[in-house]
């Protein structure tokens, strides 16, 4: 039975007692992420120029009583796509530098800005990018800037007060078209006689926190929002929408000012418009501002909605407790049918000489179906294995999944949160390629971000990550 | 007949100054010169309010149970705003729009106030007036029969329907005698003020105000449009004087029994603040049968920080984020006032198929009704099936024919909108603009009292607002409006192109 597939492994936190008493401290800083172009970008192309930095920023949490440590959180965003194979890789880095934490408590996300640095290469990748930055170039730089980063704000925390708050930014948009056939269509045209509804729901929330020094000035922020940072477009290097808002806080707050961009569960959302795209750009033109430019208003708005508040309200003592769980969800299921779809795609691609547009790219995607397929007819990869990290900060719980989670189930999460406020976090810490996860209806619907070729776990894998989420936020605001 | 004299109750002093027979009129200035545009057509614009608040104990208009209102929280206002076209002397077209708060207009009302307009106003396009109500859920009933009230005490509703639409009448033309050479300008902000109430579960069920912390809620069954649309009117000075403010969700965050505006008292309120007391603002409810302000989940951070803004109502927040939005669609709108543009103002009656009743549900409104017969208290439930038993028989018999639906279509510039008689789920209102050939397109709904016009997915899921004692019309009906709304806009933007 699938049930029994579901294996909870391991409880890793160090302790969830009662941190009353308990005294946080902060460390913040920002890496330079940027390499020197030429460089392969995520996705297609090489990027020619950089049109703004890229960056990594690390925020180290540690919860004590006196000098005992009660449990810690080094947690990092990355202005990066995606994130497969990095956090192992960068945990191995570390190891080796001896940080002085325990490093199964980091945990890297990916804010998914698509105008970003390739960090893994599929063996089917034959494309030509000549003398531009690879993955194999850039993965060295990476760590050691990242690491520079990490033992800098590990060895410089100090105590601290936290604050949080909730404002709302209308970024994301639900991406998915529906047509009266019942099918959907990513990004599908919606000035169409046939078009019927949007799929499903957008969720305009943004969660912050505010991390301050001794002298209670603001020295971080983490802004968590269900979209992702696809914005920015063209063959160069951009952090996307939150280049803006940086460089808008910094120059209020300082220019050392950390903002950590988060994604919450937006594996259905972007922050292009699916309908009102003439009123839009009407709107961004009377403004003065890119697309990009006006997300990152929208953003800064919130923030500065929110934070003037929640400062009257920062705490220095507030329960940190951070668990980190190995949890396998039931893997989606391969059909006969998609395999042997996949299998003829695959022949087909292999026997050309040249590649298609972007079969080279699609290519290991094919290649994975039918690798799925036949292991699951052996009775292997039925189980999809994620390490799941969820946090009590105060009255916050923090959760992260690996996944581009549709907003549904970020929505199930929050709503049946033990906690006041929860942030989500999604693009954290995956193992390899984790894919979308799609709803009930996505799938029936179909269209890319809800077909088997990007779902490593389908809806019921899906569910099993909500209610152990649910259960873990439970476990942390109910003892 | 001139005005409204014979009053047979005592009404709220306004604090308002009252001019004329007590209408607060917004005159738009008459100085400077005719701005025309390059096709020659010259924008008037005329503007007016009245209070509709009366004085006396009323029924309120919205809940299954009987409410009285003793005393108002707030007044309600009938806000008229009139557009004329012109070439030289030459009408090119007109167009009277009053936002009323009340539930809806109920059946009659328009007639009424047509009516009370016919003798005294020949240049004015009678067809070319059309009311919207903002669904305040604290505004009286209108019509008789739905309730079962007091004999004395209280307004009845028919009498209160007389006095409500001859104060309508007069703003109408007073509206239409005070339009003036004028600017138009338009913009969007976004505003989270509208939640979809739906939330569905893993059995596929949906359940209006349904829980979310439930392990087998799924999620909210359809989509959210926090747009805010904003139409911007300034007089040649550059002075604002109307604005019309388009959100998708009705004004139903007041409960209770006390006459109240909803959250539209408070936007008017600040930005009458900025912007001068004599701003017109019209409030225009968008595509929002399964929208409400309320919210499905995550309130405990929601209170936190109302608690954190000063101790906010709801209330408050919402007026709060609506003019917040606002303010943003008018930073940027403000750039590009057009001093005249095209005005096309088609009106149809568009025929919608009615939802076909199935002998079951037919079965079971026949035994609900029956249930409800007897009781005085639960004339509304009685009702509410009984019509449902109705139109079976009527469809049995072939009597049922189509429902008949007026359909204004506008084109203001680049902007289009369009109105419709329901409380439409917001997929319907996104299709429409997403086909709409406008930059930017304002949809009115509740310009009559069609009740919820639901989507496919909707009745799939059921609940209040989806089943068929809820829904006349269904989601066949709704893509004919859908349909028939794109063909008008369209129509209008080829006419105009000629």
């Amino acid at each position: 039975m699938r049930v029994l597939l579901i294996a909870l492994t391991s409880w890793l936190g160090l302790t969830s007692a009662n941190t009353s008493g308990a005294e946080l401290w902060i460390g913040a800083a920002t890496a330079d992420i940027t390499p020197e172009v030429p460089v392969a970008r995520e996705g297609v192309n090489v990027a020619l120029t950089v049109k703004d930095r890229c960056t990594a920023n690390v925020l180290a949490l540690e919860s004590r009583q006196g000098e005992r440590v009660l449990d810690q959180a080094v947690l990092i965003s990355c202005d990066l796509c995606i994130l497969p194979g990095v956090q192992e890789g960068f945990r191995k880095h570390l190891a080796s530098r001896q940080p002085g934490f325990d490093l199964r408590k980091l945990s890297l996300a990916a804010t998914h800005t698509h105008t970003s640095m390739m960090v893994a290469k599929s063996p089917y990748n034959d494309k030509d990018y000549g003398n531009a930055v690879q993955p194999k170039d850039y993965l060295p730089l990476l760590y050691e800037r990242m690491g520079d980063a990490v033992t800098k704000v590990w060895a410089s925390r100090a105590p601290g007060a936290v604050a949080w708050g909730l404002g709302h930014a209308v970024v994301g948009h639900n991406r998915r078209v529906v047509y009266r056939d019942g099918t959907a269509k990513m990004h599908g045209n919606t000035d169409d006689p046939k078009f019927s509804h949007i799929e499903g729901y957008e969720d305009h929330a943004v969660d912050i926190l505010c991390f301050y020094d001794a002298q209670r000035r603001l020295k971080a922020t983490a802004m968590s929002m269900a979209c992702t940072a696809q914005a920015a477009s063209g063959p160069v290097i951009s952090a996307d929408y939150w280049h803006p808002v940086r460089e808008s806080l910094r120059q209020r707050y300082g220019p050392d000012l950390c903002v950590l961009g988060f994604v919450a569960a937006a594996g259905d959302q972007t922050p292009r418009l699916q309908f009102r795209k003439a009123a839009e750009l009407r709107m961004e033109q009377l403004r003065g501002l890119d697309h990009a430019q006006e997300m990152g208003r929208r953003i800064v708005a919130a923030f500065d909605d929110v934070a003037p508040l929640i400062a009257k309200d920062m705490r220095s003592d507030v329960p940190l407790v951070h668990l980190v769980q190995q949890v396998d969800l039931p893997a989606r299921i391969v059909t006969a049918a998609e395999y042997e779809a996949a299998k003829k795609t695959c022949e087909e691609m292999d026997a050309k000489k040249v590649r298609g547009h972007r079969e080279w790219y699609w290519r290991g995607y094919q290649g994975l179906i039918v690798e799925r397929y036949l292991a699951q007819q052996k009775g292997q990869w039925k189980t999809f294995p994620i390490e799941m990290h969820v946090l009590r900060l105060g009255d916050v719980a923090i959760a992260t999944n690996p996944f581009e989670l549709f907003l549904d189930y970020g929505v199930q999460i929050q709503a049946r949160s033990a906690a006041p406020q929860t942030v989500l976090i999604e693009l954290a810490s995956p193992g390899g390629y984790a894919g979308y996860v799609p709803t009930p209806r996505a799938v029936e619907a179909g269209g890319y971000s809800a077909e088997v070729l990007v779902n490593m776990i389908g809806p019921e894998g899906a569910q099993v990550l909500v209610d152990r989420t649910v259960e873990a936020i439970e476990e942390l605001f109910r003892k | 007949m001139i005005g409204c004299e014979p009053r047979q109750y005592v009404f709220v002093q306004r604090v308002w100054p009252a001019v004329g027979i007590g209408l607060l009129m917004l005159w738009l200035s008459v100085c400077g010169a005719s701005p025309r545009t390059a096709t020659g057509a010259e924008l008037w614009v005329g503007g007016a309010m009245v209070d509709i608040t009366p004085e006396l104990p009323v029924a309120l208009d919205g809940f299954r149970g009987m409410r009285i209102s003793k005393k108002p929280a707030t007044s309600i206002w009938a806000t008229a705003l009139a557009l004329e076209s012109r070439d030289g002397e030459k009408v090119l077209d007109q167009a009277v729009m009053v936002s009323c708060d009340i539930i809806a207009i109920r059946e009659g009302i328009l007639a009424k106030v047509r009516e009370k307009i016919q003798p005294r106003s020949a240049d004015l396009d009678l067809n070319k007036v059309f009311l919207n109500g903002t669904h305040t859920h604290s505004a009286p009933v209108t019509t008789d029969g739905k309730y079962t009230l007091p004999d004395s005490g209280i307004i009845q509703p028919g009498e209160y329907a007389e006095w409500m639409t001859q104060r309508i009448a007069e703003a109408v033309l007073q509206c239409w005698r005070n339009r003036r050479p004028a600017k138009v300008g338009w913009g969007q902000g976004q505003a989270v003020i509208a939640q979809n109430r739906r939330a569905t579960y893993a059995d596929g069920t949906a359940q209006m105000y349904g829980k979310t912390n439930r392990p087998d809620f799924r999620g909210i069954e359809g989509y959210e449009d926090h747009n805010l649309e904003v139409l911007f009117f300034w007089d040649p000075q550059d002075r604002l004087v109307a604005t019309a403010i388009n959100v998708a969700c009705p004004s139903q965050e007041v409960g209770g029994s006390a006459l109240h505006a909803d959250f539209w008292h408070p936007v008017r309120e600040k930005l009458r603040e900025k912007h001068g007391a004599d701003l017109l603002v019209l409030a225009w409810t968008g595509a929002g049968g399964d929208q409400v302000p309320q919210l499905m989940y995550g309130r405990p951070a929601d209170e936190r920080m109302r608690k954190l803004r000063g101790n906010l109502t709801r209330l408050d927040e919402i007026s709060r984020r609506v003019v917040s939005a606002w303010q943003d669609a008018y930073d940027g709108a403000k750039n590009d006032r057009r001093t005249g543009v095209v005005l096309e103002h088609s009106v149809q009656q568009i025929d919608l198929p009615w939802r076909k009743v199935t002998e079951a549900e037919a079965a079971d409104a026949r035994q609900q009704a029956e249930k409800y017969a007897k009781d005085p208290a639960q004339r509304w439930n009685h009702g509410w099936h009984q019509r449902v038993v109705d139109r079976y028989e009527a469809q049995q018999a072939g009597t049922a024919g189509s429902f008949s639906m007026e359909l204004h279509a506008l084109r203001l510039g680049d902007v289009a909108i369009a109105t419709n008689e329901f409380e439409l789920f917001t997929d319907y209102g996104v299709q429409i603009k997403a086909r709409s050939p406008a930059i930017q397109t304002f949809i009115i709904q509740l310009t009559g009292s069609a009740g919820y016009l639901p989507n496919e997915r909707a009745v799939r899921g059921g609940g209040y607002s989806a089943v068929i004692q809820s829904s006349r019309i269904g989601p066949e009906g709704g893509q004919v409006l859908v349909d028939r709304t794109v063909e008008a806009l369209d129509g209008l933007w080829k006419k105009s192109a000629k």
